[in-house]
């Protein structure tokens, strides 16, 4: 089985395969679509205390949309790319688990031990999340 | 003769500074979703820990539900939290 990810110095060396890609190039639509993936990825700092989560907010303004933004777009246009430098392969592993969240919660996955009954679903969206896994571990392993 | 103006400087009031001067500590919630793999791989990437108390600190927050992954000031906290949200962890901050 070809690695979809090896280490090549200061570069990751991308393998995947057309189908692959044509699968990929749908998750920032994914996770826009779903833009909070009902509520996940709302984040709050200060969950009992609306003065310093005002605070907070104030301070760190869209940032976060930002920082999530300029992560899809590192994605988005470098998926047929064949080396990625190391600061566009961490975009591309937020980004996949920003996917996998969002598809965690449209399937309703709120407990641990959803795993085992993932692997006899014939949900295409659960198919989805499991090969994300794998791409994200594969990422994981890379930049370790 | 004039004293040369000065500016007002904005000062925190008591309570403000207060907050400012406590310790914070950066929680870490489990969720169902995100690897353990890349988890231990934020916690190392993030706080430098060592890769044996990032994978202790990852099986803390599976097992137990939450972990303290930092402490500090309230800036560094936040600042700390805010990157946290960035990887996709679940994350807030208590005072200690």
């Amino acid at each position: 089985m070809i690695e979809p990810f090896t280490r090549d110095g200061d570069k990751v060396v991308v393998r995947l395969s057309a189908a692959e890609i044509a699968v990929l190039e749908d998750l920032p639509e994914l996770i826009t679509r779903d833009r909070d993936a009902g509520g996940r990825l709302s984040y709050t700092a200060h969950p009992n205390d609306e003065a310093a989560e005002g605070r907070y907010r104030d301070l760190i303004g869209d940032d976060l949309d930002r920082l999530r933004s300029a992560d899809r777009a590192a994605f988005a246009t470098r998926l047929e790319a064949k080396e990625l430098t190391l600061e566009e392969a961490e975009a591309w592993m937020r980004v996949v688990g920003e996917a996998r969240i969002t598809l965690a919660a449209r399937l309703g996955i709120v407990e641990d031990g959803w795993e085992r009954d993932a692997e006899s679903s014939r949900d295409p969206e659960m198919a989805l999340l499991g090969y994300l896994g794998y791409l994200q571990d594969a990422l994981v392993g890379v930049l370790s | 003769m004039t004293a040369p103006r000065t500016a007002p400087v904005d000062t925190p009031d008591t309570d403000e500074r207060a907050v400012l001067d406590q310790v914070w500590q950066v929680v870490v919630w489990n969720d169902p979703v995100n690897l353990m793999s890349y988890v231990v791989w934020v916690f190392r990437k993030l706080f430098g820990h060592p890769e044996p108390e990032a994978t202790r600190l990852m099986l803390q927050v599976h097992h137990e539900g939450r972990a303290v992954v930092a402490s500090g000031p309230l800036e560094k906290s936040e600042l700390d939290c805010h990157r946290l949200h960035h990887h996709g962890l679940w994350a807030t901050l208590e005072r200690v």
